[in-house]
C-alpha cells in the first residue's frame, strides 16, 4: 500500500516535472527565436559597417603608401613619400596650427558657456521649457545656412559692424573674416554660438541627475548658491564635462562645411584652413589623392589619439 | 555543438540575407531605368543663375529643334565656379559611370580626364567648315597633346575687363579711355578718391576675384611673361622674367591701396558698380548680364575698357562640352556637340550670356551693344600681329589644376597683408616648380 501511495506520489511528481520540464524547454525555443533575429540584425549590421567603414579606412591607408595622382587609381608604392612631403609642407603645418587653436579657443569657452547657461536655466525659472529651446535652436541648424548668415553678417557694412557703430562702438569695427590675425577667432566665435547649446543640454541633464538628498545635505551643511555650485554641484559633473569636452574635440577636427563657406575655402590665404579643408582642396581640386590620404590617416590618428583614451577609461570604470 | 550549429547558420543567413540586399540595391541602381530611352542626353553643367540659365535653354531648345526624339536631361549643380560640379565628376569617373557630356572651360581644366584617358576624341565635330570659323588659338586649345580634338567651345568671355559707372567718372571728368598704363589708371583712382562721390576707387571680392585681377595685370606685364608664366618657366627666383612676376605683384598691391575689404562674392563687387559706390571693378564679361539685370545701358550708364596695359589683349575664358568614353549615349551626345559648334546654337546661347560666340561668322544683329563692341575688338585682335589672345589661368584653361588652387590663396595672403610682396612673387615662382611635372603643355601667343 505505501509503495503503491509513494508510487502515485512519484508517479504525480514525474509528471509535473515534465509539464515544468516541457515549459523550460518551450520557453528556451522561444528564447533562441528572437535570439535568431537579435543576431542575424547583430550581424547584417556588422557586416555593413565593417565594410563601409572599417575597410575603407584600411583602403584609405593603403593607398596613402602609393603614388596616386589624376582619375587613375595606381598602386605603386612609395613607402612615407608622402607623409615625408606632408610633414615638409608649411601649409600642412599652418593648418595643422590652425586646427589646434581653433580646438583651443573653441573647446573651453563652450563648455564655460554652456555651463553658464546650464547653472541659469537649473535655477527654476519661469519658461524654463522656453529658454532651453532658445538656447538649443541653434543647433538645429544646419551648418550651411548658419554659415551663411554669419558671413553676411561678418561682412565690412554687415550686421556687427553695423551695430557696433549705432552702439558707439565704431573703434571695433574690423574686418571679421577677411584680417587673417582674427578671421579664425571669428569662426570660433560663430561655432560657439552653435554650440553652446548642446553643451548647455548636456549639464543640465548632469545636474538634474545628482540625487536631490547630496543637494540637501549640502544646504543643511549651510552652502549656497555659488558655493553649492562651486563645491558641490560641479565636481559631480565631471563625466559629462569630459563627454562634452569629446564631443567638441571632434567636431573641432573635423569642423569642414561651415570654415568652408563662411572664409571663403580657408582663406583669407590659409589663415583659417585646418587640416580637412586642406585634405579636402589637395583631393579634389590638385588631383593628389594619395597625398591627401596621407593628411586624413594623420587626422584620423589625432582623433584615435583623444577618442582611444576616452573609451579605455569609460570601459575601465564600468568593469 | 547545436548552439554552434546554430550559429553558424545564422552566420550564413544573415550573409546571404545582405548580399542579396547589396545585389538587388545596386542592381536597381545601376540598370538602365525603365523610362531611360535610347535617343536621350545627358548633360551636365553649372550655370544656374538667371542670364545663365536662360542661355543653357536656348540651346537647348535650338537642340530640340533639330533633334525633336531626343530628350535632354540638364543635371545642373551650382557652386565654386564649377569646382563642385567637377568634384561630382570626377567621382563619377572614377567610379566607371561618366557622364554623357559635361560643362568645362578648354585647357587644362579637361586634361586630367584626357590623362586618364577617358576622353574621346571628336575629330568627327570638327568638321574643316567648322575649323575655318573657329580662330586659331581657340582651336588649338581644344586639342589634346595628340594633336586630336577633344573639345567643341560654346563661347568666348573675355577676362581682361574693367568695367566703370557712367555717372562717376563723368563727375570726375576723367576719360576711361585714356587710361592704358597703370600710372595713369592710378593717377586716375588717387584723383576719384580725392574729389569724386565714390568710397573707394577700386573693390574686390574673394579669393579667385584677387587672383583674377592679379593674372591681368601679370599679363599687362607683356604677352612673353604671360606665355612663360603659363609655361610653367618662371619657377624661381633666378628665372628670366621673374622681374616682371616681381613688378605684377608690387602693381596688385598698389590697386589694392585703393579697395576696401574683400566682399564675399563677385556680384557684390559689380553691385557696387551699378550703386556707384565704387568707380572701378576688374571682372569677366559675365559681369555683364548684371548691368543687363539692373536695365543698366552700354555706354550710357556703363562702360567698360581693357585692363590698363592689355588693350591689345584678348583674355580667354571658354566654355566648352566634350565626350567622355563608355558613355551610355554617344550618338546623342555627337549630336549635341555639333549643335553646340553650330551658328544656330551659338547665335542662341551667346546674346543670353554676355559672351561672344567661337565662331567668326556669328549673326551680329542678335547680339547687345557691349557683345558687338567686345566681337569687334575679338576680331581687331585676331587679324592683328601685334595683338594676342591668352587662356585665363584662374579659369582653368591656361595652366594646370593643381597650380590654380593655391594661386588663389597665395594673392590672398598678399590681398590680408600676411605676406609682403617679394615673399608672393616667390611663393607664386615656387609653385610653379612645385607643380613642374604638371605643366605638359607648352603655349605659343604669338609673342616674340
Amino acid at each position: 500500500m505505501i509503495i503503491n501511495e509513494n508510487l502515485s506520489e512519484i508517479n504525480d511528481f514525474n509528471s509535473k516535472k515534465k509539464v515544468i520540464i516541457l515549459l523550460k524547454r518551450f520557453a528556451k525555443a522561444s528564447f533562441q527565436r528572437d535570439s535568431l533575429i537579435i543576431r542575424l540584425i547583430f550581424i547584417t549590421a556588422c557586416i555593413l559597417v565593417a565594410y563601409f567603414v572599417y575597410y575603407f579606412i584600411i583602403w584609405n591607408i593603403y593607398f596613402s603608401f602609393t603614388d596616386w595622382i589624376g582619375l587613375i587609381q595606381t598602386s605603386n608604392f612609395v613607402g612615407f613619400a608622402n607623409y615625408l612631403k606632408m610633414l615638409n609642407d608649411p601649409i600642412f603645418w599652418k593648418s595643422f596650427q590652425n586646427s589646434l587653436i581653433f580646438m583651443v579657443v573653441f573647446i573651453p569657452v563652450s563648455i564655460i558657456i554652456g555651463l553658464i547657461l546650464a547653472i541659469f536655466i537649473d535655477q527654476k525659472i519661469r519658461f524654463e521649457g522656453s529658454f532651453r529651446m532658445f538656447y538649443l535652436l541653434p543647433y538645429a541648424l544646419s551648418f550651411v545656412v548658419t554659415a551663411y548668415l554669419w558671413k553676411w553678417m561678418f561682412v565690412d557694412d554687415g550686421v556687427i559692424n553695423t551695430i557696433l557703430d549705432l552702439l558707439g562702438f565704431g573703434f571695433l569695427r574690423n574686418a571679421w573674416i577677411s584680417n587673417p590675425n582674427i578671421a579664425l577667432y571669428s569662426v570660433s566665435a560663430a561655432l560657439i554660438w552653435q554650440f553652446s547649446g548642446y553643451i548647455m543640454l548636456i549639464f543640465l541633464a548632469a545636474m538634474r541627475s545628482i540625487p536631490t538628498s547630496h543637494i540637501m545635505a549640502a544646504q543643511v551643511d549651510g552652502a549656497s548658491g555659488f558655493k553649492l555650485y562651486t563645491r558641490v554641484i560641479i565636481p559631480q559633473i565631471k563625466t559629462s564635462t569630459f563627454t562634452a569636452f569629446v564631443i567638441l574635440m571632434v567636431f573641432a577636427l573635423k569642423a569642414f562645411d561651415f570654415i568652408w563657406i563662411l572664409t571663403d575655402e580657408g582663406g583669407p590665404g590659409w589663415a583659417t584652413s585646418i587640416l580637412p579643408i586642406m585634405m579636402y582642396k589637395v583631393a579634389f581640386k590638385s588631383n593628389r589623392f594619395a597625398y591627401s590620404a596621407a593628411i586624413a590617416t594623420t587626422l584620423l590618428f589625432l582623433v584615435m589619439m583623444i577618442v582611444i583614451p576616452y573609451l579605455y577609461i569609460t570601459y575601465r570604470k564600468k568593469s | 555543438m547545436k548552439a554552434k550549429q546554430q550559429t553558424a547558420l545564422f552566420i550564413i543567413i544573415a550573409i546571404v540575407s545582405t548580399a542579396a540586399v547589396a545585389v538587388g540595391v545596386t542592381y536597381v541602381v545601376l540598370a538602365p531605368t525603365p523610362g531611360k530611352e535610347a535617343n536621350a542626353v545627358e548633360i551636365y553643367h553649372w550655370w544656374t543663375s538667371g542670364g545663365e540659365a536662360a542661355a543653357i535653354n536656348a540651346l537647348v531648345d535650338e537642340f530640340s529643334s533639330q533633334y525633336p526624339n531626343t530628350t535632354v536631361q540638364q543635371v545642373q549643380i551650382a557652386g565654386g565656379a564649377g569646382f563642385e560640379m567637377r568634384v561630382k565628376i570626377k567621382t563619377l569617373m572614377i567610379a566607371g559611370d561618366p557622364p554623357d557630356t559635361f560643362q568645362v572651360h578648354a585647357g587644362y581644366e579637361w586634361k586630367l580626364f584626357y590623362d586618364a584617358g577617358l576622353l574621346s576624341n571628336i575629330d568627327n565635330i570638327w568638321t574643316d567648315n567648322l575649323k575655318s570659323v573657329i580662330p586659331d588659338v581657340i582651336e588649338d586649345i581644344n586639342k589634346g597633346p595628340d594633336g586630336h580634338y577633344y573639345s567643341v567651345p560654346v563661347n568666348i568671355h573675355r577676362s581682361n575687363v574693367v568695367w566703370y559707372n557712367y555717372a562717376v567718372l563723368n563727375n570726375t571728368g576723367i576719360d576711361p579711355s585714356t587710361l592704358t598704363t597703370w600710372d595713369k589708371f592710378f593717377q586716375a583712382c588717387d584723383w576719384i578718391e580725392g574729389n569724386g562721390t565714390a568710397t573707394h576707387a577700386v573693390n574686390i571680392g574673394p579669393q579667385w576675384t584677387q587672383a583674377h585681377a592679379f593674372e591681368q595685370i601679370l599679363a599687362s606685364q607683356g604677352i612673353d611673361v604671360y606665355q612663360a608664366w603659363i609655361n610653367g618657366e618662371i619657377d624661381s627666383t633666378s628665372a628670366t622674367y621673374y622681374s616682371d612676376l616681381l613688378a605684377a605683384c608690387g602693381i596688385y598691391n598698389d590697386l589694392l591701396g585703393y579697395t576696401g575689404t574683400p566682399l564675399g562674392s563677385w556680384d557684390d563687387a559689380t553691385a557696387e558698380i551699378i550703386t556707384g559706390d565704387v568707380a572701378f571693378n576688374i571682372m569677366g564679361d559675365w559681369a555683364n548680364g548684371e548691368f543687363y539685370q539692373s536695365n543698366y545701358n552700354y555706354t550710357r550708364d556703363y562702360g567698360t575698357m581693357a585692363v590698363p596695359g592689355t588693350n591689345n589683349m584678348y583674355g580667354l575664358v571658354i566654355d566648352c562640352f566634350e565626350k567622355p568614353k563608355n558613355i551610355d549615349h554617344p550618338t546623342s551626345v555627337d549630336h549635341w556637340l555639333s549643335v553646340v559648334a553650330s551658328k544656330d546654337g551659338q547665335d542662341a546661347f551667346n546674346p543670353l550670356k554676355g559672351s561672344i560666340a567661337a565662331r567668326t561668322d556669328a549673326n551680329l544683329s542678335k547680339y547687345g551693344a557691349y557683345q558687338t563692341a567686345a566681337i569687334q575688338d575679338f576680331n581687331a585682335i585676331d587679324a592683328s600681329a601685334t595683338s594676342y589672345m591668352y587662356p585665363s589661368v584662374v579659369h582653368g584653361s591656361g595652366a594646370p589644376e593643381a597650380f590654380n588652387t593655391d594661386l588663389a590663396p597665395i594673392i590672398g595672403e598678399l590681398t590680408s597683408g600676411s605676406a609682403s610682396v617679394s615673399e608672393t612673387a616667390q611663393a607664386i615662382a615656387t609653385l610653379a616648380q612645385t607643380y613642374s611635372s604638371d605643366f605638359t603643355r607648352t603655349w605659343d601667343l604669338g609673342g616674340s
